[in-house]
């Protein structure tokens, strides 16, 4: 079994397929379909049980479809892919033969974001969050971190609805020991001039921007929301109540995004809190660069957002 | 070659008793026919799409090529059928009720009223319905899943599939013939009903899907064409396939006519969209389909 320390310092997919992997060897009936993507710990996977492992080839309308029939016929299926790939392109198939039928297909998908930032939009996943929380039944998990990620896989296995997990690309191995995967967020709080929530490893980011407040004598809870669905909309809103001013922060289109999901919630709930969201704005996706240069292009960095919330602040 | 008294005797009754069973197959068909008719009178539904493949679907559910009944819905061994041309919604109803998978009285009352229970589209909640299916191009990749993990299990059921011939314009139809063959899914039967036309048009008028057959074989698939409204050709083919040795996956393209047996509706390039509405379609398809008889 991996420990901790092995499992935070790999990319966020290694972390989940490896932790997989050990699920395998009790479960004849785990499959990974893939489209023709790999991964260090794949090789693994498919040299150990090559019949629980099926390169599907671009086709990814079919490797969907495929897995609806397999998880008809009780396989337990995990669609492996890059987010762009494996989101838009086969999204009929998402809707009709996984979520209207109800199979607990799971999408694992890497490339959250900008995180193929310099391979251009065609690589880009900015729009994902938004396209799938439409899916009725579908379940959305973006977490922040390796090691969150590979906890991720016993969740997958326990739930018979269909899933999508948002992954980054790249090492993230700051994590937190004591989390509940069941409230689907985590929560730090300084304090309650301020709620910051994010999702994605953009928290970290998050991070970097309450220490700057911080320093402003701005003191902010931080939520990482690393189920966007379904929301759990009973302790969120027991958070936002004890907050006036809200900030989200996502790489991803403010068009249906995280900032979207808070916006509803507090619409929905009626809470009386002020909302900032930090985003990809409209006219702004389809660009290029290395992700630093994308970022601060957008502003999504912790020195230009904290200006913008002490500004909002006064 | 010689034959025995007896073995004379044998190969008499074996086929008398195949053009009994053969009887009654064509009288069944002119029954569903007939129904389909009276369904689409009374309820809407894609008439002509329906009329194509009612040969083929009573080959497939009344001869003894598929091993699915009401008693075995729910047997894992049981063969599978996926309605990958859901819009012959008429056809699949008139037949699944007729051989009991559910009450009549359905259709009557839910086929495309209230509820919907029996909508215009199948829904995998409707017994004797596999998979949900409505929006073409999917059924071939669903049982290319189904057949793997049959195979994968070592279990032994067929899997059977319609579709129809402009469903093959969508590419996910030819994801999924390759990757059928690649798996060696011989455990999958598939039936173009090769009617050559659209929603709105002939196929050869915007597409360039002629020669079915040899496209299949080039994607490594054991390929036959027949007659679509020939029960006894159907039922041969079907029988030889699930028969065979051979680790192809397998296809039958049956040449059918879009709204077979009404005649405003056969081979009418706009009939996918037409219904039997008026008073005179409707006496003109009711003399139809009495005529076959």
């Amino acid at each position: 079994m991996l420990s901790v320390s092995e499992i935070r310092n790999m990319q966020m997919r290694d972390a989940f397929i490896s932790k997989l992997y050990e699920k395998v060897k009790h479960d004849k009936d785990i499959i990974i379909l893939s489209n023709d993507y790999g991964a260090i710990s794949l090789d693994k996977f498919r040299n150990d049980f090559p019949d629980q492992y099926i390169n599907a080839g671009v086709s990814e309308q079919n490797i969907i479809s495929m897995a609806a029939g397999m998880a008809i016929a009780g396989k337990k299926v995990f669609v492996y892919s890059i987010a762009s790939f494996i989101v838009t392109r086969c999204l009929e198939q998402i809707k009709i033969d996984i979520c209207s039928q109800q199979l607990p297909v799971k999408i694992i998908a890497v490339g959250a974001g900008y995180a193929y930032s310099e391979d251009g939009p065609t690589h880009h996943a900015c729009e994902d969050i938004a396209i799938m929380r439409t899916l009725d039944g579908m379940q959305i998990y973006s977490p922040s971190n390796a090691v969150m990620t590979s906890n991720l896989v016993d969740i997958s296995l326990n739930t018979s609805m269909p899933m999508y997990i948002r992954m980054d690309k790249g090492i993230y191995s700051n994590f937190k020991e004591d989390i509940n995967y069941d409230l689907g967020l985590d929560v730090d709080s300084l304090g309650n001039d301020l709620c910051i929530i994010s999702t994605g490893t953009i928290h970290n980011v998050a991070i970097d921007l309450s220490r700057i407040l911080f320093e402003n004598g701005i003191k902010s809870t931080i939520v990482d929301l690393f189920r966007l669905k379904p929301l759990n909309t009973k302790l969120l809103s027991k958070i936002l109540e004890d907050h006036t001013h809200v900030v989200t922060i996502e790489e991803h289109t403010l068009n249906g995004g995280l900032g979207s999901i808070v916006a509803d919630h507090i619409l929905d709930s009626a809470l009386n809190c002020a909302l900032r969201r930090f985003g990809i704005i409209e006219g702004g996706i389809y660009g290029y660069g290395v992700r630093e240069e994308v970022r601060k292009k957008l502003g999504l960095n912790a020195l230009d957002m904290s200006k913008s919330v002490v500004d909002w602040l006064k | 070659m010689s034959h025995s008294n007896s073995d004379e005797k044998k190969h008499n009754n074996m086929n008398q008793s195949s053009n009994t069973s053969l009887e009654i197959l064509m009288s069944k068909s002119s029954e569903i026919r007939k129904d389909v008719v009276e369904i689409s009178i009374a309820h809407g539904g894609h008439a002509a799409a329906s009329l194509s493949c009612v040969e083929i679907m009573v080959t497939l559910y009344y001869s003894e090529v598929m091993n699915i009944s009401p008693n075995n819905i729910n047997d894992d061994s049981r063969d599978r059928y996926i309605h990958s041309k859901g819009h012959a919604e008429n056809v699949l109803y008139s037949v699944l009720s007729d051989r009991g998978f559910f009450p009549r009285e359905w259709i009557n009352k839910y086929y495309r009223k209230g509820d919907c229970r029996l909508g215009g589209h199948p829904d995998k909640d409707i017994p004797g319905v596999e998979v949900t299916t409505g929006s073409i191009g999917h059924g071939l990749g669903i049982a290319v899943g189904m057949a793997l993990s049959a195979k994968m299990d070592g279990k032994k059921h067929f899997h059977f599939v319609l579709m129809g011939d402009a469903e093959c314009t969508e590419g996910s139809v030819w994801e999924a013939a390759l990757s059928a063959s690649y798996h060696k899914l011989s455990n999958i039967i598939a039936i173009i009903d090769n009617n050559a036309i659209g929603a709105s048009d002939f196929l050869s008028n915007y597409s360039s899907l002629d020669k079915l057959e040899d496209k299949w074989k080039t994607f490594g698939w054991n390929a036959v064409s027949c007659d679509g409204h020939n029960i006894k050709d159907l039922e041969s083919i079907f029988k030889s396939m699930i028969k065979s040795k051979s680790s192809k996956p397998n296809i039958v393209i049956a040449h059918t006519i879009k709204g077979k047996g009404v005649s405003f509706l056969e081979n009418n390039p706009m009939g996918h969209v037409m219904g039997i509405n008026t008073e005179s379609e409707i006496s003109r398809a009711r003399k139809d389909v009495d005529g076959l008889e």
